[in-house]
This record gives C-alpha cells, sequence and structure tokens, in this order.
C-alpha cells in the first residue's frame, strides 16, 4: 500500500569497513539507474561509482537490486553497499534523498516487509514493539536535535512564518471586514526575513551537524587528575605539556582525532579549582566556554584520590540539558589489581590509566555509545537529518512561494506547504489553530 | 394512532438542512416525510438574509453540483450579487447573494410542494420509536405515530432553546416559534453527547426610517453572477444594493455602560459563540481599541421595509440596543421592528457520528445542521443532503456515500466535524481545506455531480448539460495541448501584445495559456489561436486547468498518498485495549471516538502516526490470522 520509496543505512553506523544504505518503494528501476548510470541485473553483486548530483565521485562500492516481490519489504529493493565511514553513508542517504526518496520512518522497513506478507507470524509479533522500541528513542534523539540553538531559531522562524500566514489567510477568508492587513504589511518584506531566518538555520545547523564537525568533547577535571595525560594518550602524540606540577595546563588545547571515522575534537582544559594567579583565572574562564560548546564532557579524576571523584558542582549545573558527560577515573594503574581497567559502568563510568593505555578502548567505544553512534539505526544523527530534509522542504516552498507573491492563493499554499514541513518539527499546527491566532489578532465578524 | 402509512425515511425540521435532506431522499426515490412544526416557515431565513461567502459559497455549489435545492433557490430570490475575492484566485473565489425573504421560502416550499415521493405534515416531533439499537420512527405531540426505517433530525437552535434579550430569557425554537423540549429530554435520556451552544442575531430596522443620504452604497456586481449551474441571470428579480455604516466611540460607550445588564457578560448565558460572528458588546470588549465597526445594511425584500444590520448582533437589554443603534450615523431616528437576541441550543458531539451523519449509537438515525455543532445555512445544507442521501439509501439497503475531504467541501465539513469536533459553532473557512486549490466552486460539477448521477440524486437535465460542458471543456483542453504557435508565422507585435514578449520558439496554446498574463480571452485574439468556445463556463474552466495544472498534481500526488489509510476500515466491534503497544490514552481516545478508517483515526488530534502505524500492523495481523484459519 506504500507509493513513496524510503531510504536509510542498514547497517549500525561508525562501524565496520562495509557499510550498507538500503532504499525500498515501488518501481524503483529509473531510480536505480539514475544512482548508478548504468545496467544492474537482478540480485547479483554489480560493481558501481556512486556519485553526487554534480557527477562527484561518492563513493566506489558494490550495488545490489532484488525486484518485487522477491526482497526484505516485498516492494523492489536496492542495497548499496559502501565503505564503512559514516560521512560516505550520510552522503549515500542524502543523494537518494535527492532522487526522491524519503529518510525512513523508525522501524519502516520491517513495517512494509510485514504489510506485504514477507514476515510470519512469530516475526510479526516483533514488529509492534520494534515500532515501539524504535520510535521511543527516535523521539528521544528527536529532543536531543531539538535542544539548544537549534530549537530556538526553529521556533522563531515558525512564529514569523504564522504570522506572515495570518495575514494572508485572513486576507482570504475574511474580504469584507475592512482588514486591509497585507496593503498594511509588508508582505514581501515578512517573507525575505522568514526565508534568510530559514537559510540561517539550515547553514548553521550543518555546521553544527556532527557529520561535518565531529564531536566537541571536552577534558574537564581537578588540577593533576592527568587529562593531558589522557589527551596525548587518545591523540597519539605529545600534544599537551604533561608535569607533576597542579596547573600546568593554562590554557585550552584542542586536537582533533577521529574514532571509526568520526571526527573528534578534544579541548583539554585548565583543571578547575581556585586559581592562583591571573593567567589560571583566564584559562579556568576559557575551561568554562569550552564546556558551554561541548557535545560530551569527561570528567577526569584520579582513583587515587577519591576527593577527586565528584564532579564540580558548578559544573554540574552548567551542564545544559544536552551535554552528556562521562565520568573517567584515571591511574588505575596505581590500583589493586581487583579494581583493574576498562570496566565501564552503564557507560557512565570508565576506568582507564592513561599511562598504560588501559581502558581507552572501552573509553573510545564509550564515547559513540554516548553519542548516539552505535547500537540501533536511530541515532541523533538520523533526528538531525529528518529535521534538515523538513527545513529543506520548508526552503523549497518558501522560495516557490518568492515566484507567487502576486497570485495570493498560491502563495498562500506554498506558504502552508512550507509551514506543515516545519510543523513535523515543531508539532502539529492546525487549521482551526490557524484560525485561532486569527481571532485573536483582528476583529472578524460582521 | 399509527399514522397508516409507513416511511423509508423521515426528516425532522423544514430549514436548510431538513429541506436539502427532505428533497435528497425523495430525489433518491425514496418515500420520504418532511415533518416541520409549521409549514409556513419551510426554508425560512432566520438570520441574516443571505446566501454564500468565502467557504459557504463553495458548499452552496456543491450542494447544487449534486441536485440540491440552494443554489437554485438563490437564483429565484437573490435581490443582489456578488463574487468576492474576485482578484485573489479562483480557488478563493466565492459567490455571495442577499435574498429577498420571502422569495426564497417561496422558491424552497414550491420545491417541496412538486417534489415527488415527499409529503409534507405538519407537527411537532416530541419522541422517537427505536426497537432495539435502531430507529423504529417518531411521535408527534399529539401522539401521532410514523414509522421509518431512517430518521433525519435537523433540529436547528430548536432543542432546549432559551432566548436571551438583556437579564429577561425564556424558551423558545427561535423568536416567534415555540422550542423542542420532550425531544431534548428525551435525546438527553438516549445518552448521546450533549453540549450548548450560543448565537445571536440583531435587531431588525425599518428602512422607512433609515437615511440612506448618510450611508455608502454597496452595489452588487456587473455583470450579475449566477448562483446554480443551471440557472441564469434572466431567473434573478430586481437587484437593491446593501448600505454601510459604522459604530462610533459614542456607540461604544453605551454599550459598555450596558455590560452590567447584558446576559452574555454576567454569565447567564452558557453556552460558547462563534468567534468569528461575536456580538457587538464582545467585539468592543476583546477588540477595546477600535473605535469603530463597520456594519452592512441588507435589505429583507422587495416586498418588505425591515433592513438587517450585519454587524451588531446584540443580547444587550431593549432599551440598551435602542441607544446604541440611535448612536450610529443615519440611523438616529431609525425605528426596530424586532429585537436583537441571543439563543442558547442543545447540540450534540458530532464525534458520535459516522462519515454518513448517521449516529454511531441508534442505527439509522442521522442528524444534520445546528445539531451537529455548525453554524450557517450553507452548512446546515451540506449536511442535510448528505444525511437525506445517506437514510435514503440505508432505507434501500445501500452503503453510504461518504465524500471525501480532498474532493469536497462537504468532506471537510464532515470530516472535522466526526475527528475534532467542535469547541465553537463550526463554520466553513477555506483555510481548513488542504486541498484548496483543487476545492473550487468553478469546478463543484465536475467534481461531484458524475458522483450524483451514480446515487440518482442528479435529473436527466443537469445531467445532459454537465456532460456538454465537461465534454467541451476537454475537447478545447485537447486542441489547445495540441496547437502550435510558431513565431515565424505569428507577428511579432501580436506576440507582444498577447503574451507580454516575443517568442523565441514554438509554443503551444496550453504553453501559453499557463503563463501568469495571458488569459483565455486575450490568447484567442491571437491570430489563428481561435476561434474561442462560447460557452463562458467552459472558458473558464479551461483557463483554470492550464494555470493551476502544476499545482492540482503536486496535490492529487499528496491525495493518492493518504488514499490507501482512507481506505483502510476498522471492523467492527475492535477493541483498541488489544492493540498492541498503543499507550492507553491512545486506546481511550480511539475506543472512545471509534474513527471508521485509518485516515480519520489519523486526524484525531493526540493519534501520532507511531500509533496509526500500529494500528496498521493490528488490522494485517487480523487479516493475517483470519486468513490462517480459513
Amino acid at each position: 500500500m506504500a507509493n513513496d520509496a524510503i531510504v536509510a543505512i542498514a547497517t549500525a553506523p561508525g562501524r565496520g569497513a562495509i557499510g550498507v544504505v538500503r532504499v525500498s518503494g515501488p518501481h524503483l528501476a529509473p531510480f536505480l539507474l539514475a544512482l548508478v548510470n548504468k545496467v544492474v541485473i537482478a540480485r547479483h553483486a554489480t560493481r558501481a561509482d556512486f556519485r553526487n548530483a554534480d557527477g562527484g565521485l561518492i563513493d566506489q562500492g558494490l550495488v545490489l537490486y532484488f525486484p518485487a516481490p522477491h526482497s526484505y519489504t516485498g516492494e523492489d529493493v536496492i542495497e548499496l553497499q559502501g565503505h564503512g565511514g559514516p560521512v560516505v553513508m550520510q552522503l549515500l542517504v542524502a543523494r537518494c534523498v535527492e532522487l526522491g526518496a524519503r529518510l525512513a520512518e523508525p522501524g519502516e522497513f520491517t513495517k512494509r516487509a510485514f504489510l506485504n506478507d514477507k514476515l510470519d507470524l512469530a516475526q510479526a509479533e516483533s514488529v509492534a514493539d520494534l515500532i515501539d522500541a524504535t520510535t521511543a528513542e527516535a523521539a528521544r534523539c528527536a529532543l536531543r536535535s531539538l535542544q539548544g540553538d537549534f530549537s530556538r531559531q526553529i521556533d522563531a522562524m515558525v512564529s514569523d512564518l504564522v504570522g506572515l500566514r495570518i495575514l494572508v489567510e485572513a486576507t482570504l477568508d475574511f474580504p469584507e471586514e475592512e482588514l486591509d492587513v497585507l496593503d498594511n504589511s509588508n508582505t514581501q518584506g515578512k517573507l525575505a526575513a522568514v526565508r534568510e531566518q530559514l537559510a540561517r538555520v539550515i547553514e548553521t545547523s550543518r555546521r553544527g551537524s556532527l557529520l561535518r564537525d565531529g564531536i566537541h568533547v571536552v577534558l574537564a577535571g581537578q588540577p593533576n587528575v592527568g587529562k593531558s595525560s589522557l589527551m596525548n594518550r587518545l591523540a597519539g602524540s605529545a600534544r599537551a605539556i604533561v608535569t607533576d606540577i597542579p596547573g600546568t595546563t593554562r590554557d585550552a588545547i584542542r586536537e582533533t582525532i577521529a574514532i571509526q571515522g568520526i571526527p573528534l575534537h578534544l579541548i583539554d582544559t585548565a583543571g578547575l579549582r581556585e586559581p592562583q594567579d591571573e593567567v589560571e583565572t583566564i584559562g579556568i574562564s576559557r575551561t568554562w566556554e569550552a564546556i558551554s560548546e561541548a557535545d560530551l564532557v569527561l570528567w577526569v579524576s584520579d582513583m587515587t584520590r577519591p576527593e577527586t571523584h565528584d564532579i564540580d558542582p558548578t559544573l554540574a549545573g552548567r551542564l545544559s540539558l544536552g551535554v552528556r558527560y562521562l565520568h573517567v577515573l584515571n591511574k588505575c594503574d596505581l590500583m589493586p589489581p581487583s579494581s583493574g581497567g576498562g570496566q565501564a559502568d552503564h557507560v557512565s563510568k570508565v576506568h582507564i590509566s592513561a599511562l598504560t593505555g588501559v581502558g581507552i578502548e572501552q573509553l573510545r567505544n564509550s564515547v559513540l555509545d554516548i553519542m548516539g553512534w552505535s547500537g540501533g539505526s536511530e541515532t541523533t544523527f538520523m533526528a538531525r537529518a529528518r529535521h534538515m530534509q523538513a527545513l529543506k522542504s520548508a526552503q523549497n516552498h518558501l522560495d516557490a512561494a518568492l515566484l507567487c507573491v502576486g497570485r495570493l492563493e498560491l502563495f498562500a499554499e506554498e506558504l502552508t506547504l512550507a509551514q506543515r514541513a516545519l510543523s513535523s518539527i515543531t508539532g502539529e499546527f492546525t487549521a482551526d489553530d490557524l484560525l485561532g491566532e486569527i481571532f485573536s489578532r483582528f476583529c472578524i465578524g460582521k | 394512532m399509527q399514522f397508516s402509512e409507513s416511511f423509508d425515511v423521515i426528516v425532522v425540521g423544514g430549514g436548510h438542512a431538513g429541506t436539502e435532506a427532505a428533497l435528497a431522499s425523495a430525489r433518491s426515490g425514496r418515500r420520504t416525510l418532511l415533518l416541520t412544526h409549521n409549514v409556513e416557515t419551510l426554508g425560512q431565513m432566520s438570520c441574516n438574509p443571505s446566501i454564500g461567502g468565502i467557504g459557504k459559497g463553495h458548499l452552496v455549489r456543491e450542494v447544487d453540483a449534486l441536485g440540491g435545492a440552494m443554489a437554485a433557490a438563490t437564483d429565484e430570490a437573490g435581490i443582489q450579487f456578488r463574487i468576492l475575492n474576485s482578484s485573489k484566485g479562483p480557488a478563493v473565489r466565492a459567490t455571495r447573494a442577499q435574498a429577498d425573504r420571502l422569495l426564497y421560502k417561496h422558491a424552497i416550499r414550491t420545491r417541496l410542494e412538486n417534489r415527488r415521493n415527499l409529503l409534507i405534515f405538519q407537527q411537532s416531533v416530541a419522541d422517537l420509536t427505536l426497537d432495539g439499537e435502531r430507529v423504529a420512527g417518531v411521535v408527534t405531540e399529539l401522539g401521532l405515530r410514523f414509522s421509518a426505517r431512517a430518521v433525519v433530525l435537523t433540529t436547528g437552535t430548536f432543542l432546549s432553546g432559551l432566548i436571551h434579550v438583556g437579564l429577561k430569557n425564556y424558551q423558545a425554537g427561535r423568536a416567534g416559534d415555540p422550542p423542542s423540549i420532550s425531544l431534548a429530554l428525551r435525546l438527553r435520556e438516549l445518552k448521546l453527547p450533549v453540549g450548548r451552544l450560543k448565537t445571536g442575531t440583531p435587531p431588525r430596522l425599518d428602512g422607512r426610517s433609515i437615511d440612506f443620504s448618510k450611508l455608502t452604497e454597496q452595489p452588487g456586481d456587473t455583470p450579475v453572477p449566477v448562483f446554480s449551474f443551471m440557472g441564469s441571470a434572466a431567473q434573478h428579480p430586481a437587484q437593491m444594493p446593501c448600505w454601510i455604516t459604522h459604530t462610533s466611540a459614542h456607540t461604544h460607550d453605551i454599550i459598555r455602560a450596558g455590560l452590567d445588564r447584558s446576559p452574555m457578560f454576567t454569565g447567564v448565558i452558557e453556552g460558547i459563540g462563534p468567534r468569528y460572528c461575536p456580538s457587538i458588546e464582545d467585539k468592543i470588549s476583546r477588540f477595546a481599541d477600535k473605535t469603530s465597526h463597520q456594519i452592512f445594511l441588507e435589505p429583507e425584500g422587495l416586498t418588505v421595509n425591515e433592513y438587517y444590520p450585519n454587524g451588531i448582533s446584540t443580547s444587550l437589554p431593549f432599551d440598551v440596543q435602542c441607544n446604541l443603534v440611535h448612536s450610529i450615523t443615519g440611523l438616529e431616528n431609525v425605528h426596530i421592528t424586532r429585537p436583537g437576541y441571543a439563543i442558547e441550543y442543545d447540540y450534540f458531539d458530532p464525534r458520535g457520528l459516522k462519515s454518513s451523519l448517521e449516529t454511531k449509537a441508534i442505527q439509522g438515525l442521522f442528524f444534520a445542521g445546528q445539531i451537529n455543532g455548525t453554524t450557517g445555512y450553507e452548512e446546515a445544507a451540506a449536511q442535510g443532503l448528505l444525511a437525506g442521501i445517506n437514510a435514503a439509501r440505508l432505507a434501500a439497503g445501500e452503503d453510504a456515500w461518504c465524500p471525501r475531504r480532498s474532493e469536497a467541501y462537504l468532506g471537510v465539513l464532515v470530516d472535522d466535524l466526526i475527528t475534532r469536533g467542535v469547541s465553537e459553532p463550526y463554520r466553513m473557512f477555506t483555510s481548513r481545506a488542504e486541498y484548496r486549490l483543487s476545492l473550487r466552486e468553478d469546478n463543484a460539477d465536475l467534481r461531484l455531480t458524475e458522483i450524483g448521477r451514480t446515487l440518482g440524486i442528479v435529473d436527466d437535465a443537469r445531467w445532459c448539460r454537465f456532460e456538454t460542458k465537461r465534454a467541451a471543456v476537454s475537447r478545447e483542453c485537447e486542441r489547445l495541448r495540441t496547437s502550435w504557435v510558431n513565431p515565424r508565422i505569428v507577428a511579432r507585435h501580436e506576440c507582444e501584445r498577447v503574451v507580454g514578449q516575443a517568442l523565441e520558439r514554438e509554443y503551444t496554446l496550453q504553453d501559453l495559456l499557463r503563463r501568469p498574463a495571458v488569459t483565455y480571452e486575450t490568447l484567442m485574439t491571437l491570430p489563428g489561436a481561435g476561434p474561442a468556445v462560447g460557452d463562458a463556463q467552459v472558458a473558464e474552466q479551461v483557463e483554470i486547468q492550464a494555470k493551476y495544472q502544476g499545482y492540482i498534481e503536486r496535490q492529487q500526488v499528496e491525495i493518492n498518498r493518504q488514499e490507501a489509510y482512507e481506505m483502510t476500515r476498522f471492523p467492527a466491534g475492535l477493541d483498541y485495549r488489544e492493540v498492541h503497544g498503543l499507550s492507553i490514552e491512545v486506546q481511550q481516545k480511539l475506543n472512545k471516538h471509534r474513527p471508521e478508517t485509518l485516515g480519520q483515526a489519523a486526524r484525531i488530534s493526540g493519534i501520532t502516526p507511531a500509533a496509526i502505524s500500529l494500528l496498521l500492523v493490528h488490522l494485517k495481523r487480523g487479516f493475517s490470522d483470519a486468513k490462517k484459519i480459513a
């Protein structure tokens, strides 16, 4: 019963040498041709170049084509096997979206398989659970994506767009009310303002997206717990000066590393304590700046000094909702063997030794886990990708609106569609809600 | 006493809903009885003497396209016709007419009295007779018992109607008519979910005492528009203008001074009134910074002197009404012929209805009009038509016809009512229709007349005219699509004159017509482009279809996408508690409102896409289980 094509990354992101992007939908043959520009024999592995719209090479890999009904979902299915890095996978997904597929809803491939009688009843039992679980996960991811500035900017934009729609719809539905609202207000200027805002949100959220910029990880803790040693261990080089003297690190030191292809920006910071001099004061204030921009804070403590374990109360207070933190207990090599390294406690605590390297692999995995880059198919990144897709759809409609400023009902149509796209991010906005806004703004009623 | 004859359908009420319902049922070939408390008030316009307007005109055209009476009666009774939004695009363009009340009533009654299969009887209905959970007939105040397979209730504001003028109130169905008390009590006994709404009307004025020299005249359009697809301007009686005046700061002072005796502001009125049709006291309170409000003085007819001052609906005490009216320019010495008033009445939560307008609780019982929480003659007529069609179909053992949101405003209206309920009297606006560009006044016939023919409610004359028009439209579209304009043959200055610029290559006439600046009329003046079609309706359709093709196609894609959900019906008696994974809140909501289709469920507020997926899986599983057992 589905009549549109869906796409998603089928393999766990960030892991493995091979990654698979899967597309399902009716009549995918033209889609496939546009994607790989060669004839693909059904159910044969075919080597292909995956190119973007400009012809630039995204990746080389294998393509598999399963025509309906002999496929996982019972529809036409295409599998693109590329190199496993998340950047390549995301670019492939983006290309498929460009060609008309939409990002799959949580559990949607399985749902389609089920609806097309591809699963037996026992398997089907789990479909509802899957939808339930992935929806909950997707909701959590969407919430994370919506934290901070991104959400504020979208809210501001939606409210301006609603403001413009009120004027347009009131003019259409209440022509006899002496409103003349459109004559007295600068429609084009208002549209231009919303378009500018939208372009800005798209630009900043692109810049802020994990894919492009990686995860900002701040190493924080009391002085001399081994933050700089950990930094050097993770970076694999003596990037930061390490001494036994507390307060050696005065300024935030930055280093970019990659864990399984995902860029990580490490920021080593001055230890948090009462500053001893002016240089340290500035260093500590930069620590706070770094923390305020962080996606993840590693709170490093010295296992031999329990007084360093408790997270700084100021820091705990400053961690905004979206920022997660991980407690890294360093110097486990100095502890009795029973408290050995690498132990993880629900990924919120990792025991390591920056000196010997024990537990560092576990730490790397914990960082990815906690940032939503492993496990199921729903990640913060996917949530953000959905939001970006909605923003771009809104942008297309606002561009179209610009072309029909003089033709009011077409103008209204494009604004409505733009708002519908944004509402998929911010929540439903019904015709009744709009009328409510109109009635509260204007005195309607002869 | 049992009335000797048994009917297929009984319609209770003779307003705009009741008359369309009775006519539609009778057109369907079913033996129909129209019961009214007073034959003289059949087709009465209780409020303002006008038909149509934005969104409402769309409904009237749809009723007309299905063979209904409202547009045709308006063509015979209309004393001023205008096209609203004429410059804003065809989808939001709408016809509005002032009607002579007496001529309108006459036009409706003539149709009722000459309708085959339809009997009229004057008696108030006091009770319903039930056979288990299905309706069996009605009982009148005299104790007469009528039996029928289906009953349509169109009781307007009559159910426990309570009129307020100042702090005085009395029971009435509308000014001058008795209320329906026993029927209201009976319906409350049936445990249907009841609520109270409120509406109002302004004082009426004696035109002989209005000083028109101080007012702005608002004439009708020329050429005079026509409402019905079957109508012509030659049917219109003599035309009259409306007049425009304004309230003043002094008017507002008078109103404010009277608020302590307002039933609205002292809490005597409990029912909720419409925000888009507020009383004048409401307007000056909510928009205190506005120093003046516009008032339209609408003539009530050619043979009476009364005027309807649209914009000052009020339930203030009569002495305040007098003072406020006299403070308005041109009305300084006016004589009030009838006081304004507010009326509270019972309505039933429309979420208790199927999309056929049959109640879910009682089989064969249909509701239409204000009883469902709507307001407006046009909304009432549209529901009446639908209820009449479906009551007739139920009586004949046929499946109901339920128009979709993508097919008609009628579909939008009913779907909004049954999925979202009402929080105030519901009125149609074009912004309620997500497929607005497709649901136009001009194509109501193309959308619905063929369906109406299949339903058996469109007569031969209309069908013949429609087929001729439809064929002409498609012929002309085809001609434009296949006729090329070659810039080497057609003179450059001619192209510049018609298209606005020289042509750099060959184009079809259809391509050129799609350009915003080109109209069908001017295009046909291009050498070699003609001949133009003679029928203005055809020319209009050809032009709109060309210009809107891209948008309409895009909407069609979206409509197709939704289609599967609209087609997926829930089995009767589905217990939503058994649907795996649904939250308790969603289960309760669905068990309470019992949507008929997946599409309806998706439009209930608070039902998430994930819940729809879960329902889909549940339905599919049920089907697979059943298949396995079979």
